[in-house]
């Protein structure tokens, strides 16, 4: 069995079926990018992986334990669903940051609020991943004070806090003016050298080809596609895929 | 007319200071009882069970639908009038009692609507950003919520405190001796002072410098939460 | 829906009983013994010289006085409370006071709401005009060119509508003192005992002065409807007019012309 199995997921808002059984695996240390047009169920997946949203049926493990089972799990406690969360990290499209605290203390408040260490290295581990972010100097900065790309760097320094098993991207860079989106992309790349697992919603076709090691398109709510990025971009067998390659790369 | 005023001035100031000092009690006891009373509404009123946050929004209109005086008539005399239980008692304490119920009752019901709109108002990614980062459900409303809240809210809330203290002199509707009515006495006649409307006029100087106190209080509090946006 | 048509009906019902509630109290004992197992009288007066006023912290003036000697003999401590005078039927019939005991002119509406003692003071509506055109308004005739100001629910307004008066209906009388002092009315219709307190020379209204009595009145104590503590009363003032008590009270505040001997 592969470290994270998602398998089967459907959900319904109301009468719209979003995602129509989507599965996949990904070992550790791997990187997969989900691409394809707005509206394909991409931020859905991550979000039912993030349980902000229950999927109707499926299930989702890491480990090869079953963290959630859609036909069984519906109502479920507070801590329990706290617990399944901290298996996941997710970096939000528009950073999300906690207006009134400083970086530091935006990267540092969930470790000291779920009391995972003592204080003195919870800090240090949260200079260190400012630092890991190039951010040591914007430290005590308000997120106000930093541009788009700096706030997203420490938006990943947050997640990364609490060593998730598998860190979440959610189109990270689209909300930024297009010089600050290689900042962002550089430093997701520098943490699949330190054997990250990632899972990325993206829109830069050329990101995803350089970093991912497993790409998957997605369209009307189901997987079209699965592949490596070689298989995908320069083979793709479905219609579909090729058509929205064809799009993307005119851009 | 100067040298009149000033003769009968130690009196007067003396009386309305004791009225003051009754309108500043129900302006405080009001804000203790439905700043944290109005957060409970507003829990209320966003509830997902449907019959509780139908019977909260149906009182909150009915509270903001008619008029203070009227409430605080009905909460002092409707027990002795109809339940012919009188629960109040007769001397000033009871008639406090009762205004106080009455205004914090109502200006919970105006802040549970400042609240709601402060809660909705701050974005929902807040609180998906302290979920995925598993904090509880307390944790999120006390350490990332609240405090935006507070700063969406505060331009409001000064609205409506600084009209709580206006408000105050409604209470003389049940003979609540604040302020006003102290300034009133003199008209009538009180203390050997008679058909004097000065101190009626005066009043209004303590309404200034209360207002006056609490918006540079505000003024202060908004300062020191723009350093976020 | 149907919650939301029963809150209205809850209060519907509720303004409507305010409105129109009676003190029909379901207990057998009496309105005397209430009064007496609580072991204090609660009088509701106004701020009001020379009748009821305050000396520092103690209410005193002839009505005070009376009343805390009432108190006393049926074996009561009093309480003087101030209460809004527009509401002294609720304050009554919601038990919040037992009596009204504050220069109460004995109307048909008094007689109707509460019951009232026998009358103990004689009172006139006098009209109050500034002193400088005074001579011209002596008579009720000429007074109907006139704009008043009076008291609303009061004895004044009464006359005023008895006389065919031009009126608007303000607050209370120093209300409608301060409307002729002003100017934005041309006189006021007030107490006899009232003006004679507080209208002409060593007062705060020295340029006003009255002029017709429109008619004669009487003072009276209301308690209760159906109250027993009426007879009580009653009985107490003829033993107070017998021994000279209410005569010797009468002086101190120097409304002795004014009792009904």
């Amino acid at each position: 069995m592969a470290f994270f199995e998602v398998n089967n997921l459907i959900k319904s808002f109301g009468k719209t079926k979003v995602l129509k059984g989507v599965s996949f695996s990904l070992e550790k240390g791997e990187v997969l990018a989900i691409i394809g047009s707005s509206g394909g169920g991409k931020t859905t997946l991550l979000r039912c992986i993030n349980f902000l949203e229950l999927a109707d049926s499926g299930t989702i493990s890491v480990g090869g334990k079953v963290l959630y089972d859609g036909t069984v799990d519906k109502k479920m406690s507070d801590t329990k669903m706290r617990e399944m969360r901290l298996h996941f990290g997710l970096v939000f499209q528009n950073f999300n940051l906690f207006p009134q605290y400083t970086a530091l203390k935006n990267v540092m408040l969930a470790p000291l609020l779920l009391k995972i260490d003592r204080e003195e290295n919870i800090a240090s581990t949260a200079r260190e991943l400012i630092d890991r972010v190039g951010l040591s100097d914007k430290a005590d900065f308000y997120p106000c004070q930093l541009s788009g790309g700096q706030q997203q760097r420490v938006a990943i320094a947050r997640a990364l806090a609490l060593k998730p098993d598998i860190l979440c991207f959610d189109e990270p860079t689209s909300a930024l003016d297009p010089e600050l989106t290689g900042e962002v992309l550089r430093v997701i790349k520098g943490l699949k050298s330190s054997d990250s697992t990632m899972v990325v919603v993206t829109h830069e076709m050329e990101f995803a080809r350089n970093v991912a090691d497993k790409i998957i398109f997605m369209a009307d709510g189901v997987i079209e596609e699965m592949g490596t990025p070689e298989q995908l971009f320069e083979h793709p067998q479905s219609e579909k895929t090729k058509a929205f390659l064809s799009r993307s790369l005119e851009r | 007319m100067i040298q009149h005023i000033a003769e009968q001035f130690p009196t007067v100031f003396a009386a309305l200071n004791v009225g003051f000092l009754q309108t500043v009690k129900l302006f405080v006891v009001t804000l203790l009882g439905a700043i944290p009373f109005g957060l409970l509404i507003s829990f209320g009123s966003m509830s997902k069970i449907k019959a509780i946050s139908a019977t909260v929004k149906t009182v909150v209109w009915i509270v903001r639908g008619s008029p203070l005086m009227i409430q605080l008539l009905i909460i002092y005399y409707f027990p002795g009038l109809v339940l012919h239980t009188p629960i109040w008692g007769s001397g000033e304490q009871g008639r406090f009692i009762a205004a106080a119920i009455a205004f914090i009752i109502n200006y919970a019901c105006y802040f549970s609507e400042i609240y709601r709109s402060g809660i909705q108002g701050v974005p929902i990614g807040q609180t998906e950003a302290g979920k995925v980062l598993g904090l509880s459900k307390s944790q999120i409303f006390f350490k990332v919520t609240l405090l935006q809240m507070i700063k969406r809210i505060m331009p409001p809330m000064a609205n409506e405190i600084i009209t709580l203290v206006k408000d105050t002199s409604l209470a003389r509707i049940i003979a609540l001796q604040e302020v006003i009515w102290a300034g009133q006495a003199f008209l009538k006649g009180s203390q050997g002072i008679s058909g004097e409307i000065w101190p009626l006029f005066f009043t209004a100087v303590y309404y200034l410098a209360f207002s006056g106190l609490l918006t540079l209080l505000f003024g202060y509090i908004e300062k020191k939460l723009s350093y976020f946006r | 829906m149907k919650k939301i048509i029963a809150l209205l009906l809850a209060v519907a019902l509720m303004a409507c009983f305010a409105g129109c509630g009676k003190s029909d109290a379901k207990s057998d004992k009496t309105d005397l013994e209430y009064i007496k197992e609580k072991g204090k009288l609660v009088v509701g007066i106004t701020d009001f010289a020379p009748m009821d006023y305050k000396d520092g912290d103690k209410w005193i003036g002839f009505d005070a006085d009376m009343a805390t000697k009432f108190a006393e003999k049926i074996g009561c401590e009093v309480e003087f409370v101030e209460i809004e005078w527009d509401n002294k039927v609720f304050e009554l019939n919601g038990k919040s006071i037992d009596c009204v005991w504050n220069g109460m002119t004995l109307n048909d509406e008094v007689k109707a709401a509460m019951a009232t003692s026998n009358a103990y003071c004689n009172n006139a509506q006098v009209v109050v005009v500034k002193a400088d055109v005074a001579q011209d308004y002596q008579t009720a005739e000429a007074c109907k060119k006139l704009k008043f100001a009076v008291e609303s629910g009061s004895a004044g307004k009464d006359m005023a509508e008895e006389n065919g008066f031009e009126f608007i209906e303000v607050k209370d009388q120093a209300t409608a003192l301060m409307e002729v002092a002003s100017g934005t009315s041309d006189a006021a219709i007030i107490d006899s005992l009232m003006a004679a307190a507080m209208v002409g020379e060593g007062t705060g209204y020295e340029q006003l002065t009255y002029t017709v009595a429109l008619n004669s009145e009487e003072y009276g104590v209301g308690f209760r409807k159906g109250s027993d503590a009426v007879a009580e009363l009653n009985k107490f003032f003829d033993e107070c007019k017998a021994d000279g008590t209410l005569e010797k009270i009468a002086e101190t505040y120097k409304v002795q012309a004014a009792l009904i001997k």
